[in-house]
């Protein structure tokens, strides 16, 4: 529940999706679920050269399975909010 | 504030508990490696990790001489989510011998 | 019928025999090949392991040492009991 709750509070701000298949996409989070499946608005393929059939591609839902990293705004991260999640999920789920 | 209770290994996933706001060292699969300070993280090994680098180990064949070469390539991102899926293995860097 | 005593007799069940070795050497082998070498701290019922002292192998040859492991079970494939004596001061 953690990161679902961190990723639906990161909801209209810009993050970078990089896939199992090294595909990255840069987009406007527009929502996220309990699977932490993301769906992503006004994308871009970062390595655009590399993967040209994407181009068209502007919006777009992602399983979350194939996620590999997500990188996130710095201005999405308050570290002491996350602490005390992870703490708090540490004694009730462990 | 830390008591015995909080401060001993009891079952794995004690040692991310401790390594919390500690840099850490984490394996993943297809050959990556990351460094950076762990500042969330789930029962499943999702990470949030902070100042992170990165290295990804890739091995060539050259075509003449069939030698292996070994590439590293490295970079710096500011604030990672890592699906735990991927992990191998985490280990608190500064304890590593 | 008798309880998992798992001190160093008879080892019943897989459970009895994880809990009988914790505090040992072994070697835990992973689906990809590498082994891990090292004291074993504790696990749990996924096979998440902690392990100390553990020395990583590669085709045989050691490529890392680690103070402290902790070791996602779904990559584990098993975890054996080793003879090896480790240095003194753990």
């Amino acid at each position: 529940m953690l990161f679902f709750s961190y990723f639906k509070e990161l909801v209209g701000k810009e993050v970078t999706v990089e896939l199992k298949n090294d595909l990255a996409i840069r987009g406007i989070l527009h929502s996220v679920d309990q699977y932490l499946n993301i769906k992503l608005e006004n994308t871009r393929v970062v390595d655009q050269d590399k993967y040209p059939h994407m181009l068209s591609v502007r919006n777009c839902f992602i399983r979350g399975s194939v996620v590999r990293y997500v990188q996130l705004p710095p201005d999405g991260v308050d570290i002491d909010i996350l602490h005390d999640a992870t703490r708090r999920e540490a004694r009730g789920g462990g | 504030m830390a008591t015995e209770e909080e401060s001993t290994v009891r079952e794995p996933l004690d040692l991310i508990r401790l390594s919390l706001d500690e840099r850490i060292y984490v394996k993943l699969r297809s050959d990556r490696e990351l460094r950076g300070k762990l500042h969330a993280y789930d029962q499943h090994l999702n990470m949030i990790l902070g100042d992170v680098e990165e290295v990804i180990t890739t091995v060539e064949i050259d075509d003449e001489t069939y030698e292996e070469i070994v590439r590293t390539t490295r970079r710096t991102v500011p604030f990672l989510f890592v699906r735990g899926d991927g992990v191998i293995l985490v280990s608190p860097p500064l304890r590593t011998a | 019928m008798s309880g998992g005593s798992g001190g160093g007799g008879a080892v019943k069940t897989p459970a009895d025999f994880l809990k009988s070795i914790r505090g040992r050497p072994v070697v835990v082998k992973l689906n990809s090949g590498v082994d891990y070498r090292g004291i074993l701290a504790c696990l749990d019922g996924y096979m998440n392991i902690a392990m100390e002292q553990t020395e990583e192998y590669v085709n045989g040859q050691l490529k890392n040492k680690y103070g402290d492991a902790f070791i996602r079970g779904n990559n584990v494939l098993y975890i054996s009991t080793s003879k090896r004596t480790l240095a003194e001061g753990a």
